[in-house]
């Protein structure tokens, strides 16, 4: 049985994450100006379409990229003595302290209620055609998995292979990864509802609506 | 402007930009490596601030970003950018971006123009009808629509029943892939629409274009190659010799190459095996006169049982076994380096020399040791390898990116290649009796997951096939 209280607990005893926001490619970096303790926010608006706040500007090839907050917090550090230098990929820029929000936490305590289906091998995964499609559409919650359903594409230095799923029945409720990324063996890929844990997860959503206070 | 002295980037990674950069250093010229965070380990960081300093290799997110190549060019100052085998070296849009930017660089390379009208294996075809030279049953444009695929899929099946072929087999490949990347092969006529979507879909997603191959599939077929060398400005075009690169694993990458292509001196072929190679290299460079070739190139061509010469694509590009063409190359009785060739002839060195020139001696063998379990698909391994080492011969040369002084982690972004070996006999029993013993001396042990058990490399298969090499 879930002890929600016990988890809630473990992270209220620690609510932040530091975010260290680096360089995305190379490029010569300009400050906007921030300083420690400076608040900041993320990405806003019901399609995310407000940018963060601008933590520095990052010109390569003559585009001007803006690198803004990727989370609401407060500015721990920022590395001024590379003001109007060229900086290598992934150079650390700035320091941010993301205090968790509402959904981070259901996020974070509904991995102990949900199917887990792992990463059988460290690799890129993505979603095969028709499921990515229906994700993009349709939002999350709107794909059902089964047991054997051709699920994701494993890619593994220049292989790709097919990925089944294995697993209770249920509907796709978390994405633990994003396009691209190398996943960890074991890693989480997907978090799966299935229908008898419903009433569960519901709990667990109300709870932490209730009792956690964002920053 | 010609500058006084040219910095090269080299756009890549492993054991490339280590030739690379030797080659830059008996060329007498500059250079710059980039590296991403998976490759900090890698032997050609370590050999590039060797060679060049600390200020020689710069930090990047990925080799396949073009931006950050031109941006790493900028702040170091790089005249011309060597991409290497990669997807951007048959690239012809990075080729053209190179030479047209602001501030323009060479490429090393054909001219863009070249890699388009070559790098399209279907476009490749059409010049080749065009001086009647050989080439695979198939689609002869690239298939983007469904039904169209399957139309030409059934007439493909339709016609390999009529010649008496049960199991008939079709290819489907990318059409602007390369390096066995994006190619299928189908069984039935049931499995294709499933098998054409996967492909496009990794067409576009890789390549950029969804454009479809579909052939027939020829079996027990002998891969050769030619290799072509050619001057700027396509004046003149010479070949090192053919290859046999038959030895491949279920996902076609080769892992055994050896030049010259065949041995009819020592093997009895059932076909005219000395025509075969003279009809290749001619068709060769013919189409690369054509073309107005003007640089380094492979012509692959697939030889069938009874003989029959067919082409199958160009690679505009040095490939990984060049070193098997150059070890039983020599130029004005002094040996060659192609790689070396590709640099000098695109900073706009003449050639030199002509065919006369080129004299071939001895057989060559290029071993691929990979971290692959050769017993289950080829499956590729990560791990880390703990030791490598081999025993010095005037007659081996092994190019690699794993150190030999410590424990090295093979990154999973790229392919499990550990290393090549060169190796050169007067003659091909010569040749195999010292590959074996190379592969006997060799030392190679790794751990996968914690345990040496589970790591693998394809060392036995390598031993395994050099007892059958040039046979059809």
């Amino acid at each position: 049985m879930l002890n929600i209280k016990e988890l809630l607990d473990e992270v209220k005893a620690s609510p932040y994450r530091e975010i260290v926001v680096a360089a995305p490619h190379t490029g010569v970096v300009e400050f906007a100006g921030l300083k420690p303790g400076d608040q900041v926010h993320g990405r806003r608006g019901e399609f995310k379409e407000k940018p963060g706040t601008l933590l520095a500007h990052l010109t390569r090839e003559r585009n001007r990229k803006p690198i803004t907050a990727p989370e609401k917090g407060e500015v721990e550090s920022v590395r001024t003595e590379l003001e109007g230098q060229f900086v290598e990929a992934g150079e650390p820029l700035a320091t941010i302290r993301h205090f968790l929000t509402r959904k981070e936490v259901i996020e974070r305590i509904l991995q102990e209620a949900l199917f887990l289906f792992r990463a059988p091998e460290r690799a890129k995964y993505y979603f095969v055609p028709e499921v990515d499609q229906k994700l993009k559409v349709s939002g999350k919650r709107s794909v059902k998995v089964s047991e054997g359903m051709e699920l994701m594409i494993v890619s593994r230095m220049k292989r790709e292979t097919p990925l089944a799923y294995s697993g209770p029945e249920g509907i796709i409720h978390s994405v633990y990864f994003g396009r691209g990324d190398n996943v960890d063996e074991g890693a989480p890929l997907i978090g799966v509802c299935p229908e008898d844990q419903l009433t569960v997860i519901q709990d667990v959503v109300a709870r932490i609506q209730s009792e956690w206070e964002e920053a | 402007m010609v500058p006084d002295r040219h910095k090269v980037l080299i756009a890549n990674r492993g054991e490339i930009a280590m030739r690379v950069m030797r080659a830059c250093r008996e060329l007498d010229l500059d250079f710059v490596a980039v590296c991403t965070e998976a490759d900090r380990e890698s032997g050609h960081i370590r050999l590039a601030r060797e060679l060049a300093g600390d200020g020689a290799v710069y930090r990047i997110v990925s080799y396949l970003d073009a931006n950050e190549l031109f941006a790493v060019a900028d702040a170091a100052g790089a005249t011309a950018v060597h991409p290497g085998y990669g997807f951007f070296a048959e690239d012809f849009r990075f080729a053209r971006r190179v030479v047209r930017r602001d501030r323009p660089m060479e490429f090393i390379g054909p001219s863009w123009w070249v890699i388009r009208d070559l790098g399209d294996k279907i476009n490749t075809k059409r010049i080749a009808r065009s001086l009647g030279v050989p080439t695979v049953p198939g689609s002869d444009r690239p298939v983007y629509s469904e039904l169209e695929a399957e139309e030409i899929a059934a007439n493909l099946f339709d016609f390999q029943a009529a010649q008496g072929i049960v199991d008939g087999v079709v290819m489907v490949k990318a059409s602007a892939g390369g390096g066995g990347m994006g190619i299928e092969e189908v069984g039935s006529f049931e499995a294709f629409r499933s098998v054409f979507r996967r492909i496009r879909n990794y067409a576009k997603r890789n390549f950029g274009d969804e454009g479809v191959l579909i052939e027939q599939r020829i079996f027990d077929f002998n891969h050769l190659e030619v290799q072509v060398v050619a001057e700027r400005g396509g004046k003149a075009q010479v070949h090192f010799g053919t290859r046999n690169c038959s030895i491949q694993s279920t996902g076609k990458q080769k892992r055994l190459e050896v030049a010259p292509g065949f041995a009819p001196d020592v093997i009895p072929y059932t076909f005219d095996a000395s025509g075969v190679l003279d009809a290749i290299t001619r068709h060769s460079l013919a189409m690369a006169k054509e073309a107005g070739y003007d640089n380094v190139g492979t012509w692959e061509w697939i030889v069938t049982p009874r003989g029959e010469p067919f082409l199958m694509e160009v690679n505009t590009r040095i490939q990984v076994e060049n070193g098997v063409s150059a070890v039983i190359s020599r130029v004005h009785d002094r040996p060659v380096d192609i790689v070396s060739e590709q640099i000098r002839l695109a900073l706009g060195g003449r050639l030199g020399y002509s065919q006369d020139d080129i004299r071939f001696e001895g057989v060559g063998i290029e071993y691929r040791i990979v971290a692959e379990n050769t017993d289950n698909r080829f499956t590729p391994c990560t791990g880390t390898i703990t030791r490598f080492a081999w025993r010095p011969h005037d007659w081996l040369t092994v190019h690699t990116q794993v150190p030999q002084d410590r424990a090295y982690e093979i990154p999973m972004e790229y392919d499990p290649n550990l290393a090549l070996a060169l190796v050169w006999g007067r003659d091909l029993a010569e040749v195999r009796e010292r590959g074996l013993r190379f592969l006997d001396e060799l030392v190679l042990e790794g751990e996968s997951g914690g345990r040496s058990e589970a790591f693998y490399s394809n060392v036995k298969y390598l031993r395994d096939q050099t007892g059958g090499i040039l046979e059809f």
